[in-house]
C-alpha cells in the first residue's frame, strides 16, 4: 500500500502525455487511475478556438461608442488602469462574459442532447426544450412568483418539455427525423401556449415577460453569468463523466451492458444534464436560437470526429454568441438587434445545409 | 410513397351511392359553415341572441347590437371566410403537388415568405395599403415556395415528407428572424406592422376581405381547373401523361393557385398555421381522394375551423383576446405529432 502522499505525487507525475497508444493520432492522458484518450487534433482545435474566442472578446470590448483601441482594452483587462476602465470593465465586460458563458452552455447542451439521441438535428431550441423553459418562466413572471423562483421554474419547464417529447415523439426512436419533427410540433404548441399566457396576463407583467423571452444580452451581465456558471459547475461532475461516457456511447447497448456499463442510466443522465444546461441559459438570456444546434456540428467538423466533442463545442458556442451579440450591437447601430435574431437568421440556412448534406450521405 | 391519394383517385368507378354520400358531406359542411358564421356574429364579450343578430343584419339601425355586428364582428367573419378557405385549399394543393401529407403553407415556410414579402413592402418600398401588401405577399410566397422545392429536391429524396417539413421549418425560422430584424430597425415599419398583427383576423377593416377576395377567387378557380389533373398526378407522372393530362400544366396551375391563395391569406391575416394541414386530411377522411370533392369540402371546412378558432380565442382569456392563429397552433400541433407518429405517413 502506498501512502496518500505518495499517491498524490504519483498522480502529479502521471499527468504527462504517454506515447501514442492507438492509431489515429490519439494521446493518452493519465491522472492516477483516471485516464483520458485525447485526439491530438481536438487539442489543437481547442487551443485555436480559445485564441479566436479571445480575439472576438477583445473585438467586442473595443467596438462601440466610444471606440476603445484593442491595446487599451488589453491594458484595461490586465489591470493597468486606463481612462477606458469604466467602459471596458464595467459596461462591456459583464455582457461579453455572459455571452461566453451562455454560448458555452448552449454548446454543451446541444452536444449532450445530440449525442444521446444520435441525431444531429435534435437541439434543445428545435425540439421544444427551450420553449418549455420559456413557457414555465413566463407563467412564473406573469403570476407574480418571487423573482428567485423564475429560474427554477424554467429548469422544471425544460425537463417537463423533454419528458413530454419522449412520451410523444420517441415511438420510432430518437435518431429518426420524425422525432425532430414531433419536437418541432411540441415547440410550436409550447410557444403558442406562451403567447396565450402573455396575452392573458396583466399588460405590465406581459411586457416584462416578453422582454425576458427575447434572446438578448442587452442590460444583462454578472448576475446572469454567475447563475449559468453555477449551474455548469454543479453539472461539472456529470460533464467530466460525460467526456468518457460520450465515447462509450458509440458502443451498441448490448456490448455496453456486456462491459458492465449501464447504457440507459448513462443516457438519462446525459440527457437530463443537457436539458438542465439549456434551460438554465434560457432562464437567463432567453432563446438564442440555433447555437445549440450549430456549435456541436461545427466543432465536429473542425475536429473531424464522428461525435461532437464537448469542449470544442462549448468553445464554438461561446464564439458564436459573442459574435452574434457584437453583430447585433453594431450592425444597425444605434438600433440593437437581439443576439437571438441573428443566430436564427443564420441558423436556418445551416439547418438546411445539414439536411441536404445528411440525406446525400445517407443516400 | 405517401398515402395522399393512391387508393382511389382518378380511376375509380364512382357508384351513385358514393356520390350521394359526398353530396351529403358537402351540404353538411355548408350547414356547418352557416352555423359558424352565425356563432361568429353572436358570440363574444357581449353575447347576442340569434334574433338580435338577424335584426341587426336586416336593419342596421345604429343600435348597440347592429354596431357590434357591422363594425366589429362582420369584418373578422368575412376575413375568416376568405382566409380559412384560401389556406385550406392551398393545403390540399400543396399536399397533392408534393405528394406529401405534411405539406402546409406555414410548415413549409411559404407563409413566412409571404409575411417577409409584406414586411419588405412596408420597410423597403413604403407600401401602406393592403392592396399593395397582397402583391408582395404573393411574391414572397412564390420565392419561398420555389426555394423550399429547390432545396428539398437537392436532398435527393425530396419526396421524403419529413425532410421537406424540416426544410420548411428552417425557412420559417430564418424568415421570421429577418422579419423581426426589419421591425426592430425601423420604428415606422413596426407601427404599420402592428396593425397587421401576426396570425389574427380581429381588428381589421371590412375592406381587407374585399381587397383579397379577387386574388382568392382566381386562386380557387385555378384550383378547380387543376382538380382532375391533381387526381391523375397522384398516380405518378407517367400514368398521368398516359391518361392524357399535361403534367407540367397541372403543376403550374396548381402551384400558381397555391401561391395566390397563400399570398392573399397571409396578407390579410398573417401566417396562420395548421388550417392547411388539418382541413385537407379531414376532408379526405370524409369524401375520399377525388380532388374535386376534397377541394370543395376543404374550402367549406377551412373557414369553419378558422372561425371556430377565432371564437375560442375571444372566450378563453377574458377580458383579452387570443388571435386565431395561436388557437389553430394549439389545436394543430397535437395533430402534427399524431401524423408524425403514424408510421405509414412517413418514409424516413
Amino acid at each position: 500500500m502506498t501512502t496518500l502522499r505518495e499517491r498524490t505525487a504519483d498522480r502529479a507525475l502521471a499527468v504527462t502525455t504517454a506515447s501514442t497508444t492507438r492509431p489515429g493520432n490519439r494521446t493518452l492522458l493519465r491522472l492516477g487511475r483516471a485516464s483520458l484518450l485525447v485526439r491530438r487534433r481536438s487539442v489543437f482545435v481547442a487551443v485555436g478556438l480559445l485564441v479566436v474566442l479571445f480575439a472576438a472578446m477583445v473585438l467586442s470590448l473595443s467596438l462601440g461608442t466610444p471606440y476603445v483601441a484593442p491595446v487599451d482594452v488589453l491594458r484595461s483587462l490586465s489591470g493597468a488602469g486606463t481612462p477606458y476602465d469604466l467602459v471596458v470593465l464595467d459596461l462591456r465586460l459583464p455582457r461579453i462574459v455572459l455571452a461566453v458563458v451562455a454560448g458555452a452552455a448552449f454548446g454543451i447542451a446541444g452536444t449532450l442532447i445530440q449525442s444521446v439521441s444520435r441525431n444531429a438535428l435534435a437541439s434543445p431550441d428545435i425540439i421544444g426544450i427551450t420553449q418549455g423553459a420559456g413557457l414555465a418562466a413566463t407563467i412564473a413572471l406573469t403570476t407574480g412568483v418571487a423573482a428567485a423562483l423564475v429560474a427554477p421554474a424554467a429548469l422544471a419547464g425544460g425537463l417537463f418539455a423533454a419528458a413530454a417529447l419522449l412520451a410523444l415523439g420517441s415511438k420510432h426512436g430518437l435518431a429518426a427525423q420524425r422525432f425532430v419533427l414531433a419536437g418541432v410540433a411540441v415547440a410550436m404548441a409550447l410557444r403558442a401556449l406562451t403567447e396565450v399566457v402573455l396575452l392573458s396576463a396583466d399588460p405590465i407583467d406581459g411586457m416584462r415577460a416578453q422582454i425576458w423571452l427575447v434572446g438578448t444580452l442587452a442590460g444583462k451581465g454578472w448576475t446572469e453569468a454567475t447563475y449559468i456558471a453555477i449551474t455548469l459547475v454543479v453539472l461539472l461532475p456529470v460533464l467530466l463523466w460525460a467526456g468518457w461516457a460520450l465515447n462509450s456511447s458509440a458502443l451498441d447497448d448490448d456490448t455496453a451492458r456486456g462491459l458492465g456499463l449501464r447504457p440507459t442510466a448513462r443516457r438519462v443522465g446525459l440527457a437530463t444534464t443537457g436539458v438542465l444546461a439549456a434551460a438554465s441559459v434560457t432562464a437567463q438570456v432567453g432563446a438564442v436560437d440555433f447555437v445549440a444546434l450549430v456549435a456541436p456540428q461545427v466543432a465536429r467538423r473542425l475536429v473531424r470526429a464522428e461525435r461532437p466533442p464537448l469542449v470544442c463545442a462549448a468553445l464554438v458556442g461561446a464564439v458564436l454568441v459573442v459574435l452574434a451579440d457584437l453583430a447585433g450591437r453594431r450592425l444597425f447601430a444605434p438600433t440593437q438587434l437581439p443576439a437571438g435574431v441573428l443566430t436564427a437568421a443564420i441558423g436556418g440556412p445551416y439547418l438546411i445545409f445539414l439536411l441536404v448534406r445528411g440525406r446525400r450521405r445517407a443516400a | 410513397m405517401t398515402t395522399v391519394a393512391v387508393q382511389s383517385a382518378g380511376l375509380e368507378t364512382s357508384p351513385p351511392r358514393r356520390d350521394r354520400r359526398r353530396l351529403a358531406v358537402a351540404v353538411g359542411a355548408l350547414a356547418l359553415l352557416g352555423l359558424a358564421v352565425l356563432a361568429s356574429f353572436a358570440i363574444g364579450s357581449k353575447p347576442l341572441s340569434p334574433a338580435q343578430v338577424w335584426h341587426a343584419l336586416v336593419a342596421a339601425d345604429g343600435s348597440e347590437a347592429s354596431i357590434i355586428i357591422w363594425e366589429l364582428r362582420m369584418p373578422r367573419t368575412a376575413i375568416g371566410l376568405v382566409v380559412g378557405a384560401a389556406l385550406a385549399v392551398s393545403g390540399v394543393l400543396l399536399q397533392a403537388l408534393t405528394r406529401n401529407p405534411l405539406a402546409e403553407p406555414r410548415i413549409m415556410g411559404i407563409s413566412a415568405g409571404a409575411s417577409l414579402g409584406v414586411v419588405v413592402a412596408i420597410a423597403v418600398f413604403g407600401v401602406g395599403t393592403l392592396a399593395g401588401y397582397v402583391w408582395f405577399g404573393i411574391a414572397g410566397a412564390l420565392v419561398a415556395g420555389l426555394l423550399v422545392f429547390g432545396i428539398a429536391n437537392r436532398t435527393r429524396d425530396g419526396a421524403n415528407p419529413v425532410t421537406l417539413a424540416l426544410v420548411g421549418v428552417a425557412m420559417d425560422a430564418s424568415f421570421g428572424a429577418i422579419v423581426v430584424a426589419l421591425l426592430s430597425i425601423d420604428a415606422r415599419t413596426f407601427e404599420e406592422y402592428r396593425f397587421w398583427v401576426v396570425g389574427g383576423i380581429a381588428g381589421r377593416d371590412a375592406t381587407v376581405a374585399a381587397q383579397v377576395v379577387p386574388f382568392a377567387l382566381v386562386g380557387l378557380m385555378l384550383a378547380a381547373v387543376a382538380a382532375r389533373g391533381l387526381d391523375a398526378l397522384a398516380l405518378g407522372d407517367d400514368v398521368a401523361r398516359g391518361l392524357g393530362h399535361r403534367v407540367g400544366l397541372v403543376r403550374l396551375s396548381g402551384g400558381a393557385a397555391a401561391v395566390l391563395l397563400i399570398g392573399a391569406g397571409v396578407a390579410a391575416a398573417g401566417p396562420i398555421a395548421f388550417v392547411g394541414l388539418a382541413v385537407p386530411h379531414l376532408a379526405r377522411a370524409l369524401v375520399g381522394t377525388d380532388h374535386r370533392w376534397t377541394l370543395l369540402v376543404s374550402g367549406l371546412l377551412g373557414p369553419v375551423l378558422l372561425l371556430a378558432a377565432d371564437i375560442i380565442g375571444r372566450l378563453i382569456a377574458p377580458p383579452g383576446e387570443i388571435p386565431a392563429g395561436i388557437v389553430t397552433a394549439l389545436i394543430g400541433a397535437p395533430l402534427l405529432v399524431i401524423m408524425v407518429r403514424r408510421a405509414r405517413v412517413v418514409t424516413s
